[in-house]
């Protein structure tokens, strides 16, 4: 197994490396380190203090390796990437770790009961639908499914708002606050709409999973056995759908760090999911770097994480 | 694995209900603290998190109005009179220049006696168990230097260009910081080490002078700005960023009416009253800057701006400022609808809803708000790029003649009233309403729609019916932009349309905002869109965007405007103080841009501010100036509103419920009787 492992981290590497190489291209393909500057001095700033700016951030050298092999961006990219010297942002000098972990917190606050409650209510509604397979509830159940799946997140948004938010005044519209007495208010309607705008596909697919194992032999062996529908559905059915649910939550872990892109931007939540939005828009290619070298590192993590998490959910699964 | 699975699904039930309960709870839309629902607190936004509040950095909107007042200035803007009017600050008077022997200029400061900086732990690096000390001239020297210093990456370190010996310092500073030993040392060392700066003079605590190689009349208004506040280097040595403490860029310490007291620039900054302020610790000197204005310009009483009750009152009347980040502008709107923001703009989405006629609309005058314009100090144009070869300088008298007949086929009124909302007046020159030289009954020439002029000034130009002889099809032209939304680009395709009626073929080409930049920056767009706002009320501040000094790479002249007479008149121009002979030579120069017509100058824009009733004497001014010190809220009224406009409708919940049950209790029964 640890061959097999550390196979896994070595193609693993290879993706990041190439990650980092796509990102270097296509960032200043579209931008360049004047642009940078711009964005950081802001419009009125002269010639003379761009170039400077330049300067000292480093961004005077040759993108690449043939124009100056010993001094050039790519290469110093790598480095600072691969030594973890994230270094500080283009847009406001801030060190970049101090922003990660500015950001940690309120992304978590919002992706973890999201993806805890987005879950337990999944895995619940397709059990419940399971149960009632063949009848109105489930085919009920199917309909509003479809119809969740196919209405746009930004739509859930702009509805939430208007009508939770604004015409029935049960929340804040926009914003955050980590303070205890109100922290709870700016979450409670991102949560709402992340969990009706993911359960849909959910319930569908552990329903589908459920289906499966329901119509296998030990479910008709409990059940002549005389075992109760819940039993049999919690203790048989559930335990042997683990694998898909395994792998469902295990690849969903390095999202809720990474943060919600969407509905941290459209509600204000300054997560890491709205410092990469930022970074986008602000040209601040150090930060948007960072983001995407410690996404794309949580990603291969993970993948290896389910592959093993699968050896210890089935004793049958062999990792070689 | 069943336990442990058990267990956690038995953990995550558990959590899910219990999180379902405390959001029920939660269930309040106020995104403050009931504890300050009647705080003399100020609600204000900012959309985009601050880059620094370092004052000799900062050069955006945001960033100005959170560091405003904490750095207050030398000199100040009138909060009442309009035109704009400078006014002591921190200096006993505005300084004239004196004009010495050789050519130079100086600029002598007198500074208050007995004024401090706000409390702060920085201060233990001058003294042990220090929190504060007074403000001498050095600070100015200091802050200046650190201007002028490259390292600092000030974006108005060209502005200073013509203080004697600020070009050399910075040269000799990073000349000096070759040696690593050198660039370890403190900076306010270093500073020592490679000043002084000839031109920046502090004979003693009390005198500040500023000496120029070269008379640069508009120097004055910079000392109005952030950029030359007063700087402790205490503050700036023991802010580094290191061993937990923040950068100086993020704890700003000043000398002004606020001091901040929470920084956490993703979504909230707070200032609270600064108690060593020199108008809390010496009301008897009534200073202009620090009690209300007794004189102000016409309907500022009716407006309740002044009063006899207000005139010598001390500042500031508000005891916190709340700056909330709101992104995108609907749920901002919508807050300020529901109270929890004192002031707001209105979005176009909202504005029939607010607007209507030329007045508030009832809804919106039945919930007391109250509505103010104001026209900015501003202009957006359409530019010509003046070095292209069919619409630019090259194209000589046909270049020309076409550009006047574009100039006459755009209406700017209609423009205004299809994608403003209303919210400008047509621009007729370079200069908008309030600035010096601004006639109000000047009319450009080629700024009235006239198509028939115009068509007759494209036959002149050898392009007949807007055909070009050389293909014998309408002459295609390019409109470079950045624009890329649907709602941008129909603004663009008005225009286009609008030379259509003359025959002329213009394509809009739309790409990145960095794309469209690296054509400007090399030259090769043709023909786009722009603006400027001012940094101070002077019509040098806009006059100088077309002259040949600008026209370099990132230069403000995009349209690559360049001429000879235009640039000695400006020359002229800028040196003088205001009165006939400027204004003639204004009139000149505006007369070369009306004929030339580098830009068709399109709106000056013109804001509405909506604000509560609970707000009082608030005068939004046409530019970026802090007055937060002269406003005044009135919380008890805002809280009670506020608690009658949001209650929080509950009955959706009880029929949810209900259809909840109504769903699933017909299944659970058909179970049961199927498993009996």
């Amino acid at each position: 197994m640890l061959a097999y492992i550390v196979r896994r981290l070595a193609y693993g590497a290879m993706v990041v490396f190439g990650v980092l190489f796509f990102l270097f291209v296509v960032f200043f393909w579209v931008a360049t380190p004047d642009d940078i500057a711009r964005r950081a001095l802001g419009e009125k700033a002269p010639a003379i203090a761009i170039e400077q700016w330049k300067e000292n951030h480093g961004y005077d050298r040759p993108l690449w390796p043939w124009e100056s092999f010993d001094n050039n961006m790519l290469f110093a990219h790598y480095k600072s990437m691969l030594t973890f010297d994230f270094g500080r942002s283009d847009a406001d000098d801030v060190p970049i770790l101090e922003k990660i972990a500015g950001g940690v917190g309120p992304s978590l606050a919002l992706t973890v009961p999201m993806f805890v409650l987005g879950l337990v209510a999944s895995v619940l509604l397709s059990l419940i639908v399971a149960v009632f397979r063949d009848t109105y509830v489930d085919r009920m159940g199917i309909v509003l499914c479809v119809f969740g799946m196919s209405v746009s997140i930004l739509l859930y948004i702009v509805g939430a708002q208007y009508l939770i938010a604004k015409l029935l005044r049960w929340f804040p519209i926009s914003g955050f606050d980590p303070s205890p007495d109100v922290v709870l208010r700016f979450l409670a309607l991102p949560i709402i709409v992340g969990l009706v705008s993911s359960i849909g596909s959910n319930v569908r697919f552990y329903r589908t999973v459920f289906l499966e194992e329901v119509h296998r032999d030990f479910v008709r062996t409990a059940r002549a056995k005389g075992a109760g529908e819940a039993r049999i559905m919690i203790h048989h059915v559930l335990r042997n759908a683990m694998i898909p649910i395994l792998t469902q939550i295990v690849i969903a872990i390095p999202f809720l760090f990474t943060g919600s892109l969407v509905l941290e931007s459209f509600f204000g939540i300054p997560g890491l999911g709205a410092l990469s939005v930022e970074a986008i828009q602000g040209n601040d290619f150090a930060t948007l770097r960072t983001m995407v070298f410690v996404g794309s590192l949580l990603f291969v993590v993970a993948q290896v994480v389910t592959d093993v998490s699968y050896s210890l959910a089935d004793p049958r699964v062999r990792l070689e | 694995m069943t336990l442990v699975v058990r267990r956690l699904f038995s953990l995550s039930g558990s959590l899910s209900v219990f999180a379902v309960l405390a959001v029920l709870m939660s269930c309040s839309n106020n995104p403050y603290s009931e504890k300050d629902d009647d705080v003399n607190v100020l609600y204000t936004v900012y959309s985009e998190a601050p880059k620094t509040l370092d004052p000799a950095v900062s050069y955006n909107v945001t960033s100005h109005s959170i560091i405003g007042p904490i750095n207050e200035t030398l000199v100040e803007y009138h909060y009442l009179k309009r035109p704009y009017e400078l006014m002591p600050g921190l200096a006993k008077e505005v300084p004239k220049p004196n004009v010495l022997g050789d050519g130079r200029v100086s600029y002598t400061f007198a500074l208050r006696e007995g004024v401090i900086f706000q409390n702060d732990p920085s201060f233990e690096l001058g003294g042990a168990g220090k929190r504060t000390r007074k403000v001498v001239a050095d600070d100015y020297v200091f802050e200046f230097m650190r201007v002028a210093d490259p390292g600092v990456n000030s974006p108005v370190i060209h502005i200073f260009s013509k203080i004697e010996g600020f070009h050399d310092f910075g040269v000799r500073l990073l000349e000096l910081r070759k040696d690593p030993a050198f660039k370890a040392m403190p900076v306010r060392e270093q500073y020592q080490k490679a000043g002084p700066i000839e031109g920046l003079r502090a004979p003693d605590d009390y005198t500040f002078e500023v000496v120029l190689t070269a008379p640069y009349p508009q120097l004055i208004f910079w000392f109005a700005m952030p950029f030359t506040t007063a700087v402790p280097w205490e503050a700036v040595q023991y802010y580094d960023g290191n061993d937990g403490r923040p950068r100086f860029a993020d704890h700003p310490v000043g000398l002004g009416p606020y001091r901040m007291t929470h920084y956490d620039k993703q979504f909230r900054i707070v200032l609270e009253r600064n108690e060593n302020w020199y108008g809390a610790l010496h009301p008897e000197w009534k200073a202009p800057g620090a009690v209300y204005p007794g004189e102000g310009e016409e309907g500022d009483r009716e407006k309740g701006y002044q009063s006899d009750e207000l005139a010598g009152r001390q500042l500031p009347f508000i005891d916190r400022i709340e700056f909330r980040r709101e992104k995108e502008a609907v749920p901002k709107f919508n807050k300020f609808l529901q109270g929890y923001y004192d002031k707001s703009g209105i979005t176009k989405e909202s504005f029939d809803k607010v607007i209507q006629g030329n007045d508030l609309s009832p809804e919106m005058a039945s919930m007391g708000v109250s509505l103010d314009r104001v026209v900015q100090l501003s202009v957006s144009y359409i530019g010509f790029n003046m070095v292209d070869a069919l619409v630019g300088t090259s194209a000589g008298d046909r270049g020309r003649k076409l550009r006047q007949a574009m100039s006459l086929a755009v209406d700017a009124d209609e423009y205004i009233e299809l994608f403003l909302n209303g919210r400008g007046v047509p621009a007729q020159s370079v200069l908008p309403p309030g600035i010096f030289g601004n006639d109000p009954e000047y009319k450009n020439e080629f700024r009235a729609v006239d198509l028939e002029r115009a068509r007759r000034l494209l036959v002149e130009g050898g392009y007949p019916n807007g055909i070009d002889p050389a293909t014998d099809q309408p002459l295609k032209l390019r409109f470079d932009t950045a624009a890329t939304s649907a709602t941008q680009l129909i603004t663009i395709r008005y225009l286009v349309d609008s030379w259509r009626k003359l025959g002329l073929d213009v394509e809009v080409k739309s790409t990145t905002y960095n794309k469209f930049q690296e054509k400007v920056d090399n030259r090769v767009h043709q023909i786009f869109q722009w603006g400027w706002v001012a940094d101070y009320p002077d019509p040098e501040n806009f006059l100088f965007l077309l002259t040949a000094a600008m026209a370099d790479k990132h230069g403000p002249n995009s349209a690559n405007f360049r001429n000879a007479e235009f640039d000695a008149l400006f020359a002229e121009m800028k040196s003088r103080p205001d009165g006939d002979m400027r204004r003639s030579i204004i009139e000149e120069m505006l007369g070369i841009l009306e004929q030339e017509r580098p830009w068709i100058e399109l709106v000056n824009p013109v804001s509405y501010v909506l604000f509560h009733e609970w707000v009082n004497h608030y005068k939004p001014p046409g530019f970026e100036i802090s007055t937060l010190k002269y406003q005044g809220i009135d919380s008890t009224r805002r809280g009670e509103l506020r608690r009658e406009w949001n209650v929080p409708v509950m009955w959706p919940v009880y029929v949810l419920l209900v259809i909840a049950i109504a769903i699933i209790a017909p299944g659970v029964l058909s179970l049961i009787r199927e498993r009996q």
